[in-house]
């Protein structure tokens, strides 16, 4: 029974938190068509933003606007050099991604060297739930993030941006006809993309190792969600880091990390053959 | 790629190869009165260390110690009378090519001696490329077993470091269960595989064996299973990053008061990565820590900063085992009046010679040597025993 509500809170944690690394690299890549390499690193970013805070004596909530000035100012930057001169052109992108990638990560590593930082728990202790034993912070990193994807889901329903940014999405050139300014729409979902990766990565900082090379590790595991999720939805997130990290979880649990890490690459080889479009496909 | 780059490529691989073979030639002709004909000369020593890479974490310091110790053996009248001049390869390559760089350094750069701190896949490479022709000091704490021609090996192995500090602290602390847990390669397979002769032979029980790819970040169904299987002790075998992440994760669901941790590779980077908050009950046993109340430690420590700066790159095991390793050289070198394989062979064994981490005896191509067992309060490592002068077995076949 203990191992078993184990094993759920790990399943939902693990699947909350990748829902939360591929949030922006799937809006940067759906909406825009951007494969945004850099993606990690602007969760690396995010991370550092809690150290610098935590090392300045600041509050914990003083990292949340920090990330978002820097993924803000890096990612305009990003956009207004490099990416909105290679939109439809995904093979640029990529390249040049990657070459960003690496020159924040060389960035990063002069400011701060290659040594381990560590964040501090924000609420760090354990606690009993359903006759096991906790962390505490990682079930509020839960509930934060749901509340995230609620609100992001109604947001995107309902507003006039969100609609607008339907519309470009669909028709490009129609939308600019009808008088959205589809540049700007572009450059504001390429900053809030990698802002949101800014925000996970600041997020999870108490939890994971923090050095200049982790982004590595979340484009890899946000790759496989976007195959098999597929791009574009909400929906797609949520059910592939269900689908990547309960997999993961489960395979684990039973044999061990060497399988559990196999059936996730099994998975990724069988969407990408039989379901390139992934199980939410807007196509 | 252009034509014209391409014939440039093919000049240039000529001229390489014709370099090459006028180096060899000239390598033969000399072979023989070389060490003492060219007394005075520069000595080129080749310090492999990863630069890049996973491992380039240890690259800053590393490149620092040897700087050092290269300048303290000048400062001391050189080796065989020569002043050394360290020329850096890197080592934080696949072992391929890593062996091709190493290479250049031998044939293109005249290195006459090599000195490697880094994995056993590089250190199998080298082995190949230099063929018993180049005398080698291999630096890190390793698997054990080796006992290669003119390979001098100043790491503690599994052996010096796990078993007596293993036994000491289960006693201590009345350990039964031990859970096993490392990244899938031969250093964490080798290093359990004694372990757990030394868990049977206190009369313990291993509930639980695992081997992690690098890419796992996520750790959580291992630590339920240590959970579940009540294990009073678990011996890390993770590098790096992994040991990281997998501590973090580890104290976060309250593990930590409860379960005592041992690695061999746990240095003063990772608990820094640890965190002061994570690092209760870690145990590490090495031949080295910044913080070792010895003379010769403080003293390598002080003029370290004194060198570099306070806020250099940390010193750890592995950066301070270049010292070791050069120091090493220097020692067998002079003992055997020149710089060849065979005179070196022969006289390696009985070496004797100081280093911060303490006196040292070459056995078996091995040290003796003292080992600390440390504990981590908060991000620093206290020395809570020292087992001295560890024997390294013997790897050499009679």
């Amino acid at each position: 029974m203990e191992a078993l509500v184990t094993f759920v809170l790990n399943f939902i944690y693990s699947s909350a938190t990748l829902a939360l690394i591929v949030l922006g690299l799937a809006m940067v890549f759906g909406l825009l068509g951007v494969m945004n390499m850099a993606h990690g690193e602007f969760v690396m970013l995010g991370a550092y933003s809690a150290y610098v805070v935590q090392y300045m004596g600041l509050s914990f909530l003083w990292a949340v606007p920090t990330s978002i000035v820097v993924c803000v100012t890096v990612g305009w930057l990003m956009e207004w050099a490099i990416i909105r001169h290679l939109y439809k052109r995904p093979f640029d992108t990529l390249l040049a991604t990657w070459g960003v990638a690496i020159l924040i990560r060389k960035g990063v590593e002069v400011i701060f060297t290659r040594e381990y930082k560590s964040v501090d728990q924000v609420m760090p202790g354990t606690i009993d739930i359903i006759g096991i034993t906790y962390p505490s912070y990682r079930l509020v990193l839960v509930a934060i993030i749901i509340c995230l994807f609620i609100a992001l889901f109604t947001w995107y329903q309902k507003s006039k941006t969100g609609l607008r940014v339907k519309a470009m999405v669909q028709n490009p050139e129609l939308a600019s006809a009808v008088g959205i300014d589809t540049a700007r729409l572009s450059t504001v979902t390429f900053i809030i993309g990698v802002s949101f990766a800014g925000l996970a990565g600041v997020l999870l900082a108490p939890l994971v190792r923090v050095e200049p090379y982790i982004g590595l590790d979340y484009l890899l595991s946000s790759f496989f969600i976007l195959i098999v999720g597929g791009l574009g939805t909400l929906e797609g997130i949520l059910i592939g880091s269900a689908v990547i990290g309960g997999s993961d979880a489960l395979i684990s649990t039973i044999f061990d990390k060497t399988a559990g890490y196999l059936s996730v690459l099994f998975i990724s080889i069988l969407f990408l053959w039989l379901r390139p479009d992934g199980i939410f496909s807007r196509r | 790629m252009q034509l014209s780059e391409k014939m440039e490529g093919k000049m240039k691989r000529r001229d390489f190869i014709k370099s090459s073979l006028t180096t060899l030639a000239a390598t033969a002709a000399l072979q023989g009165v070389a060490s003492r004909a060219i007394a005075g000369s520069i000595l080129k020593i080749g310090v492999m260390i990863p630069l890049s890479g996973p491992a380039g974490l240890f690259g800053p310091a590393s490149k620092n110690v040897s700087q050092m110790a290269a300048d303290d053996i000048n400062a001391a009248g050189g080796i065989l009378g020569r002043q050394v001049e360290i020329v850096f390869g890197d080592a934080g390559l696949p072992p391929a090519e890593a062996a091709q760089t190493a290479l250049r350094l031998w044939r293109g750069e005249g290195c006459e001696a090599f000195i490697g701190m880094h994995d056993s896949g590089v250190r199998g490479a080298l082995i190949n490329v230099f063929k018993e022709q180049v005398p080698y000091v291999y630096c890190p704490n390793y698997e054990g077993g080796e006992c290669a021609n003119g390979v001098y090996y100043v790491g503690e192995t599994p052996a010096q470091s796990v078993v007596p500090t293993m036994t000491w602290l289960s006693k201590e602390k009345n350990l039964k269960k031990f859970y096993l847990i490392g990244n899938d390669y031969n250093w964490p397979r080798d290093t359990n595989a004694i372990a757990k002769n030394t868990i049977a032979d206190m009369g313990g029980e291993v509930v639980g064996e695992e081997y992690m790819p690098f890419t796992v970040d996520n750790f959580d169904s291992s630590l339920a299973k240590i959970k579940a299987t009540g294990a009073d002790m678990v011996l890390i075998t993770l590098v790096g990053g992994a040991s990281v992440s997998f501590n973090r994760a580890f104290a976060s669901f309250g593990l930590a008061d409860s379960v005592m941790r041992l690695g061999t590779l746990i240095d003063e980077n990772t608990l820094m990565g640890i965190g002061a908050e994570n690092s209760k009950n870690i145990f590490s046993a090495a031949s080295y820590f910044a913080n070792i109340e010895t003379d010769d430690a403080k003293a390598f420590a002080k003029s370290y900063s004194a060198k570099f700066g306070s806020d250099a790159a940390i010193l750890n095991a592995l950066s301070t085992s270049c010292y070791d390793g050069l120091t090493a050289l220097d020692a067998i070198a002079e003992r055997a009046g020149g710089l060849s394989v065979k005179e070196m062979d022969l006289v390696a064994d009985g070496t004797a010679f100081g280093s911060p981490r303490g006196d040292a005896v070459m056995k078996n191509r091995h040290l003796t040597l003292d080992i600390y067992l440390a504990e981590a309060i908060g991000t620093n490592f206290e020395i809570v025993k020292t087992f001295s002068k560890q024997e390294p077995g013997n790897f050499c076949k009679a």
